[in-house]
This record gives C-alpha cells, structure tokens and sequence, in this order.
C-alpha cells in the first residue's frame, strides 16, 4: 500500500496527474478518485450519460499506470462470466491423458488453478502488483439485482471465494469504480460499501478545457463556441440533454468537414452528431440555427 | 500538505464525527461506517481548502444524488457565511424543466357540468366537476345486493374491504430473459454441465445437458394521480401501489403538481407505516394536476433512462389536467415509444355515459392500450387482468 500512497499523496496531484494523461478532473472528481484508491473503497459513479463516467476509471488507471480491468454488466450477467470459470475442456483433456497413461487421477487435481479461467474480477483480485488494477464495473443497474450479492464479498474484502480452491485474496486491492445510470434502485448493501460521487455536466469554460484536450487540432473559438452551443441546447427541455461526449463528437465532426466556425450553416449541416431524436432536433431548429450559432 | 482548516489541527474525529451528527440529525442516514471513511481520508490528506472538506465529506457520506441539497445545506450552515456549496460545484446546471413548483392550483370544482350529464359538454371545456353524486348512484344501481360489497365505490372503503384490497396481487406479463434454465427441450448445449455430467462417464459427453431462455416478469410501472380530483381514491389506489411494490417488485410513482417516486417508501413490511411515509414525501396531496408534466418528468428522469423500456405501465387518473392538454399528448407519445404495454385507470370511467371528454384525457387515450375504470374492487379485477395479458 505504501507504493500507492506514493503515487497518490493527495487529491491536488492525483489531479495533476489525470491531468497528464489527459483527464481534466475538477476537484469533486479527484477527491473521490483519491478516497477510492487510498481508502481504498469501491467509487459509486452516477451521473447523466456522456459526463465521462467511464472516462474517469479509464483516466484513473492511466495515472496510476495499471491495466484496467472492465466489466460490462448486463441482464443475465452469471458469476461465470464475472468472477471465474473452470476450464472443462482442459478437464477432460486431462482425464482423457490420464486414461490413455493407465495414471490415477485424482479430483482434486482436476480442481487446482491450473483450470480455473480467471474472469474480470478475479483477473483484478489476482493482478500481481506492483499497484493495484482498476477494476471498472460499468453500468451495474443493467445486471440482475441478485448479481449485486455476487460482488459483495469483492467490494468488502477484496476477496473472490472459490468452493473449490479457497479464498482469493488481493495482494493488491484493486481500485473498483462502479458506474449506474439509475434505471433502477441498487441494493443499500451495495451502496453501504461504496463511496458516491455525482458527477454534473461541466460548466462551459470547462467544457471546452476538455474538448481542446480531446480535439487539439480544432481551433478554441470553434471550440468555445461548441461548448457555448451545447450549454444553450440544455436550457431547452430537450429528451437527451447533451453531454461532454456530444460536444466533443460535434467538434470532431465540425472539423472533419473543414468547417472554421460554428455559423447556423455549420449548425443546420452537423447538428445531428449532438442531437439523436427527432423531436429534439425539431425543437432546437425551432430556435433557429441562429441562436444555436450564438452571438 | 500543510495549513488545514483552522490554525491549529483540529481533532478530525471530532470534526468528522460531529459533521456525520449534524447529517443524520438532517435526515441523510449517515452510518458510523462512513463517518469512520472520512475521518480516515482527513487523515491521509489533510483537507487544505474549505472546498476539499466539502468534496470529502460528500464523496464519504452521501449515499446517492437526492441527499446532495441536504448535504449542502448542513455544509453550509456549518459553515456559515463562509461558503456557498454551490460555488465549489461550479456552474450546476438549471434543475430540471419538468420539475415545477409553488403554483398548486385548486382542483377544478362546480364550474364544469358533470360527465354523467345526459347532455355531452364540447370537448376542452368538458369534465367532470364536484363529486357527481348521479355516478355514483348509478354504479350502485347498476349492481345487485349481494354484489353491493364488490362494486362499492372507494369513495366508501371500510377497513374489511381495504383489507381485501390488500389482498390483491399484480401479475406482470412473462418476457424472455437472458438468463438460462435447464430444460429437457432446450436447444442451447450448456457446456459445463454437460462436461461435468461426462465425468460421471469416464469423461465422454453420452447425455448432453441443454438449457432455455427462462421467462421473467416484466416490469410494471404504478403512476398515481394524487390530486384534489381523485382524493376519494388515492387510499384505495395507495393500497395498490403498496401491493405492487412489495409482492410483485413494481415501481411507484405519484403526482399532482410534482412526480414523487414512492418505491422506496412503500418498501415496508407495514402498509399503513408505508403509506404514512409516503404522505409525508409527496408534498402535493390533492393538489392541482399537471398530468403531462408528470409525464414528462417521469419520461425524462426515469423512462428514458430504462425504468420504462418493455415495462407496463399503470396510469392511475381521471385524466383532469389544468395544464397543458397538448403536453400530455406529446409525454404519452413518447411514454408509448418506450413502454410494452400503457394501461389507463380512470375510476370516472364507470359513470353511465361516461366519454373521454376533459382535454387531458382525450389527448392521452390514442396512446393507451387498456382504458379500464378501477372504480371498486369488482373493476380492479379488470385492471389486473388488464396488466397481465
């Protein structure tokens, strides 16, 4: 732990650090990134979609240069697709060689690690060091809810138990961030484990911070006025209120059509890479192209 | 990092201690746990700005995003004067179109000529208007003696047939999972299964395991109208949404002027504690109806985000909106885009001579897949049978 501590003394360089790999975290951000790898206790991320809920535990390990290690939950999502699996093809290879050499195969032989298939988070419980790996466990509400119990044990000891083997224990404590979009409750379990954070859409100075980082060939007053843009587009009541990613993906788009400057041609031409419903689409245009330009 | 809060270092156990107090004595339930958490993080980092202590006690001891303003506001009164959260979260969006408040309009009364009415009111300025005493005597008339119980009105609900009420159970309608289920007639070879089986068999495979999508319950989806209009029924429709929650893993929301969501309330063991909770939350009780803003509240904070997607949804209104009729049209249109199956409860329905004049009612029914009445027990039987097939 003491080699973590050194990499992460205290929120104000763990930013200058995610800041290096190319993450501009503000201060809620880094204070909760720095709690979650220092205490070290799982990071509840929420937040509206296209806020860089993903991107933080991606940035995270960049900083701390470590794999990250990824688990998309989905409905139906089993501890052999999360935790581990045994290797039964290899199993019965085995036993297959052990007939053929007349040899005495015990079963216990067959249930050594040796065929066991580490799946993500037994892969972040076993990550040799010398930092711990980031484990991302992203959109958690999309699993079942029994799927919850089956992360406990990982969340509050850091451990993975197998009937088989024993109890796997982390030399290094991964670094879980979880992310929900909400679409249902999370048991108060899991949520008793876990640090929260909430992220809210950056403001427009910031916004453009991040979208020069990501789009260093744009030029900052198209940027400025992109992320300018989009904070106007979320004063409407639109479905999907566009988020950092959309303004990155207009400017992207913006850029690769050679377009110097968001004019309401510009807008009228891309304005589909930032909003993704009819309806929505209707009533930005209803405002005219010229208030979405800006001044 | 040096010069914490203060000149001299405080006691941060304390501080952090007192703080998590402060929290839970303001209705965040803070665990001694979380308290432990950020007493452990000011160890580490010693905060250097008032703004850091912010982030750390938010990040250690808030739960989830609707304890933020409590927590703000207790941060603040900590530390009077000094601070504006709102300064450290920087430029923080509007709060959301659809939530609205103070304009609690009266619900509408007397002005209206009744529904049941012989002659039909034009469409728009039509609905019904105080308790229209001709409904309900027609309801009545209309059962026997023996089957007065079963299709007494809510408006007159004994304790028995609240009791009875209880009793009744939603049954969603089946969808195929993803998860699978051994099955003989499956037709998906579960590997290992089958593998460990072929064990038993000196390792070759003889009988093959195989598995099947298994069905689960779809979601549903309660959305109760709480406004002056429907005072008579909400006890009655509460039950249900208590029933819904704890038996079949519903969700519930209510509204007048605001959407409140109850799930969380209603996940008691005892209805009546439940509901008095629920009571407490919901600051609109019999209040205006703004059904198509609730609409859109629910569409934008919940629906959209997955609550709604393949659910069946249970509208629970007379459709009396004082806002805009065309909003709710335009909510239900996209509720329909989401929602596997929308079913309407309209208790006025049972009236004789009962037509979906009001505005809103008239604007939401294209989009609604089962129109029922729900107004006593018999016609709850309806409902359920609606939200099962």
């Amino acid at each position: 732990m003491s080699d973590i501590a050194e990499w992460v003394s205290s929120p104000h360089e763990l930013r200058e650090a995610l800041d290096r790999s190319d993450y501009l975290a503000d201060e809620g951000m880094s204070v909760a990134l720095f709690c979650a790898a220092r205490l070290p206790q799982p990071l509840l991320l929420e937040g509206e979609p296209g806020v860089g809920k993903t991107e933080a535990a991606k940035a995270l390990a960049a900083a701390l240069d470590t794999p990250l290690i990824r688990l998309q939950c989905y409905e139906g999502i089993d501890a052999a697709e999360a935790l581990y699996e045994w290797n039964f093809p290899r199993q019965l290879l085995a036993i297959k060689v052990s007939e053929t050499a007349h040899e005495h195969l015990r079963e216990e032989d067959l249930f050594r690690r040796d065929y066991l298939l580490a799946r993500p988070l037994l892969q972040a419980v076993e990550h040799p060091g010398p930092r711990p790996a980031v484990l991302l466990i992203d959109e958690i509400d999309r699993a079942d809810d029994e799927f919850e119990a089956f992360l406990l044990e990982l969340l509050a000891e850091g451990s993975v138990t197998i009937p088989e083997i024993g109890t796997v224990r982390a030399t290094h404590r991964p670094v879980v961030i979880l992310t929900s979009n909400r679409t249902r409750d999370l048991h108060d379990a899991l949520k008793r484990r876990c640090l929260y954070h909430w992220i809210d859409y950056p403001d427009v100075a910031r916004t453009t911070d991040i979208v020069r980082r990501r789009v260093p060939q744009a030029s900052t007053p198209l940027v400025e006025s992109v992320a300018a843009a989009v904070a106007r587009l979320r004063t409407l009541e639109v479905q999907k209120p566009p988020g950092v990613a959309e303004a990155i993906n207009w400017v992207l788009a913006l850029d690769l059509l050679g377009l110097p400057a968001l004019d309401p041609q510009a807008v009228e031409t891309t304005l589909g890479s930032v909003l993704k419903y009819r309806e929505d689409l209707e009533l930005a245009m209803s405002r005219g192209p010229d208030w979405l330009a800006g001044p | 990092m040096t010069g914490a809060v203060g000149t001299r270092p405080p006691d941060l156990a304390a501080l952090a201690g007192h703080f998590a107090t402060l929290l839970h004595a303001a209705g965040v339930p803070v665990t001694p746990e979380r308290a432990g958490r950020l007493a452990a993080t000011m160890a580490m980092t010693a905060p250097a700005t008032v703004s850091e202590l912010y982030w750390l006690g938010r990040v250690t001891l808030v739960a989830d995003h609707g304890s933020i303003p409590v927590y703000d506001a207790v941060f603040a009164s900590v530390f009077e004067g000094l601070v504006d959260p709102a300064d450290f979260r920087g430029d923080s969006p509007p709060p959301p179109p659809s939530v609205r408040r103070g304009e609690t309009r009266p619900p509408p009364r007397g002005d209206n000529p009744p529904v049941s009415a012989p002659m039909p009111s034009p469409a728009g300025a039509a609905g019904d208007g105080e308790e229209g005493s001709s409904e309900e005597d027609t309801v009545q008339a209309a059962s026997s003696a023996d089957e007065r119980l079963r299709h007494e009105d809510f408006a007159r609900l004994s304790p028995e047939e609240l009791a009875q009420l209880g009793r009744l159970r939603i049954v969603a309608p089946q969808r195929l999972s993803r998860r699978q289920v051994r099955n003989r007639r499956g037709t998906d070879l579960d590997v290992r299964a089958s593998l460990r089986r072929a064990r038993r068999t000196g390792g070759e495979p003889l009988s093959p395991v195989v598995r099947k999508r298994r069905h689960r319950p779809r979601r549903v989806v309660l959305i109760c109208d709480i406004s002056g209009s429907m005072e008579r029924y909400s006890r009655a429709y509460l039950q249900l949404l208590w029933n819904g929650v704890s038996e079949s893993r519903a969700e519930a929301f209510v509204f007048a002027t605001r959407l409140t969501r109850l799930t969380r309330a209603l996940t008691r063991a005892n209805p009546d504690r439940a509901l008095e909770k629920a009571g407490r939350l919901a600051p609109d009780w019999h209040g205006g109806t703004r059904i198509g803003e609730a609409i859109a509240a629910f569409n934008d904070q919940h629906g959209r985000r997955g609550l709604a997607r393949g659910a069946v949804i249970l509208i629970l209104s007379d459709g009396w909106d004082t806002g805009d009729a065309q909003v709710l049209a335009r909510e239900m249109q996209r509720l329909r885009r989401l929602a596997y199956r929308i079913v309407w409860v309209n208790p006025r329905k049972a009236a004789d001579g009962y037509r979906p004049l009001v505005a809103g009612m008239a604007a939401a029914l294209p989009y609604v897949d089962a129109f029922v009445s729900g107004h006593s027990l018999a016609a709850l039987d309806e409902v359920l049978e609606a939200i099962a097939s």
